[in-house]
């Protein structure tokens, strides 16, 4: 019996909290990517990339000085802005043809390609670190968890919610839930449809960003750290169903433990198998992922 | 015979003009691109030979090569509509089969390319199992993730020779004392294969199995309410797209002596992906022409400085943006209307 508590206690315990920080950032990376899929129906295939870039504005922004807390305020209001270009100036110039999934999703597949490239270019291709802002740790259930982590889950926990709230309590949320609901109705009843389309771009791709950042200290900071990261992101996605803000929020939540836990038993190799697995066993069982679109919930 | 251009998934439909003119017996458009490839292909080499030359008939060899694995996200997009993103999980799978043979158990090009064959059916139709139940951008993504959960594997299994890959792999023996170590002669036999390749998708795409595909295309549901299985040619396309994709990958060692895990990396789907839409989707000549053009392009930027991958990557972007129907497919009704109004004009003199 108190081996099982010990097991609890400084086996488990840990690595489900350290699951939850990582699943924190999955979570705000698997919102943005099921946000714009629910509006615009557009898969993102550059949100890895965003991620990365994210990651590398907050080492740019701190290399100038700047504290931590200002390059994570700072760092999503340039993502937003660069979202709102990308959306504007190029996702819109094919959103109207009638292959809008398959032109959308190479054209953000090339902008991922250019977005590599030239993250390589401005930074190396070598790994960078990032120093944590909040070094020290707490004393938890006799077990010491870095304080960094803490912060991480608090802070993300706290955006989450946020995002929750702006999506189904605010009149802004109801507009863009509007939007993906009937697009022309919307717009014939003054909603600035396009508007809202880039807006929404926009917020998915800050939220990317700020995963980006907060993930920065914890992994090294390199030019493909997306490519890994968004897999798990897209698993989410689709186990929670396109577009459902709840089933990103559950199935990323879910997903991330499923990873830390199981990796006391597997090797890290193939916790990726693993999820992709269970990916594939939720689609067999429900091919439209466990709930349904943003604008039908 | 249809131009193929007329038939692209992407972007508009390839307007009634193409369509019409194209039921006639002469030669369509889409066959003088054809042999205008072909031909300049052999010229390209014939050149090279003269020149002694081993670099660029390498090259020219890896991207008929890469043009292989074209073809095959050709027959999958522009056939079937399913946009697949790891495409290189079956070329990267073939490339350390065929590898694996050479280096183990014997230096014949056949007995290469068979095991290959036979590994990318099973694997095929694994992969076409999982894949095949979800449709549109969900094939997409499941696609690009059994592709980045499996060269994950590959890169960390110690018996594939992990990150390193197996080098080392002898030149194939062909037939009449041909030998892949030949830069002149294996780039005959892989002209020879992709052309093989082309023809026989071309043939294919006329008979009632390709005007199937077509239809799950254009409209899934109704192939169904007319009581067809549309489960069954799809799961059928992708089989024969995974051994097409295998067997050109199955060449990849023969030409380099090395296979490495990035072959199954999200790179080398990409870049196919990006040669079929360059190219032109749907037009089956295209995705040669893509290959053979960005890898080229690849090359000579490369030499320039070694991020080839924005200025390919721009490129894409603009084609997406501005002409999604790739070259081919802006080319093929252009050659028809001239082919057309010069026939026009001969037949009222």
């Amino acid at each position: 019996m108190s081996n099982a508590m010990e097991w609890l206690q400084f086996v488990l315990a840990p690595q489900m909290i350290n699951g939850l920080s990582i699943g924190v950032a999955v979570v705000l990376m698997a919102l943005g990517l099921t946000i714009i899929f629910g509006l615009l129906d557009v898969i993102n295939m550059a949100h890895g990339e965003f991620y990365a870039i994210g990651a590398y504005l907050a080492v740019a922004l701190l290399a100038t000085g700047m504290s931590f807390w200002w390059a994570l305020v700072l760092t999503p209001l340039l993502m937003a802005v660069l979202g709102f270009v990308t959306e504007r100036g190029l996702i819109q110039r094919v959103f109207h043809s009638k292959d809008r999934h398959t032109l959308t999703l190479l054209l953000t597949f090339g902008v991922a390609v250019v977005l590599e490239d030239a993250l390589k270019i401005a930074f190396g291709a070598n790994p960078l670190r990032l120093e944590a802002p909040i070094s020290g740790a707490t004393e938890m259930l006799g077990l010491f968890f870095p304080n960094y982590r803490l912060f991480v889950m608090l802070f993300g926990g706290a955006l989450i919610a946020g995002v929750w709230l702006l999506v189904f309590r605010t009149s802004l949320g109801a507009i863009v839930r509007a939007a993906a609901y009937d697009r022309n109705m919307s717009a014939s009843l003054g909603v600035p449809v396009q508007l809202v389309y880039a807006g929404t771009f926009a917020f998915g791709v800050a939220l990317a960003g700020i995963a980006g950042v907060l993930l920065a200290p914890i992994y090294s900071v390199f030019p493909t750290m997306g490519k890994d990261f968004v897999l798990i992101a897209f698993s989410v996605v689709i186990i929670g169903g396109m577009g459902s803000i709840k089933g990103a929020l559950l199935a990323g939540l879910l997903l991330t433990q499923v990873q830390s836990i199981s990796s006391l038993y597997i090797s890290p190799v193939w916790s990726d198998p693993l999820l992709f697995g269970i990916m594939v066993l939720v689609l067999m069982w429900r091919p439209q992922g466990l709930f349904g679109k943003l604008g039908s919930a | 015979m249809s131009t193929p251009a007329s038939s692209s998934t992407i972007g508009p439909r390839g307007g009634a003009l193409a369509t019409a003119s194209s039921e006639r017996p002469r030669r369509s458009a889409a066959t003088w691109l054809a042999i205008l490839f072909f031909a300049g292909a052999l010229l390209f080499g014939g050149i090279a030979l003269a020149l002694g030359d081993v670099f660029y008939l390498r090259l020219a060899t890896e991207a008929l090569i890469f043009g292989g694995l074209a073809l095959s996200v050709d027959l999958l997009l522009g056939r079937v509509g399913l946009l697949p993103l790891g495409q290189a999980l079956f070329f990267g799978l073939g490339a350390y089969v065929s590898a694996l043979v050479l280096k183990n158990w014997s230096d014949s090009f056949w007995l290469a390319l068979g095991v290959t064959l036979a590994f990318s059916a099973v694997a095929g139709l694994i992969g076409g199992l999982i894949a095949i139940r979800a449709k549109g951008v969900y094939f997409a993504l499941i696609s690009f993730g059994l592709a980045q959960v499996l060269s994950k594997v590959v890169y960390n299994t110690r018996e594939l020779g992990a990150s390193d890959g197996i080098i080392g792999v002898p030149s194939a023996n062909i037939m009449w004392g041909v030998n892949s170590a030949t830069p002149s002669g294996f780039f005959l036999v892989v002209l020879a294969f992709i052309g093989a390749l082309y023809l026989v998708l071309r043939y294919l795409m006329d008979t009632p199995v390709g005007r199937q595909l077509d239809a799950i295309r254009t409209n899934e549901h109704r192939v169904s309410f007319l009581g067809e299985d549309p489960w069954r040619y799809k799961l059928g396309a992708f089989v024969a797209a995974a051994c097409i994709a295998g067997c050109s990958g199955a060449l990849y060692p023969m030409l380099r002596g090395f296979v490495s895990p990035e072959l199954m990396f999200f790179q080398v789907s990409g870049n196919a992906v990006i040669n079929v839409i360059v190219g032109g989707t749907g037009t089956l000549i295209g995705p040669l022409y893509g290959s053979a053009i960005l890898t080229g392009l690849r090359s000579v930027v490369g030499s320039f400085t070694t991020h080839h991958h924005i200025v390919i990557g721009v490129l894409f972007v603009l084609v997406v943006i501005l002409m999604p129907r790739g070259l081919i497919g802006y080319a093929t009704p252009a050659l028809q209307r001239w082919l057309d109004a010069r026939r026009n004009q001969k037949e009222n003199r």
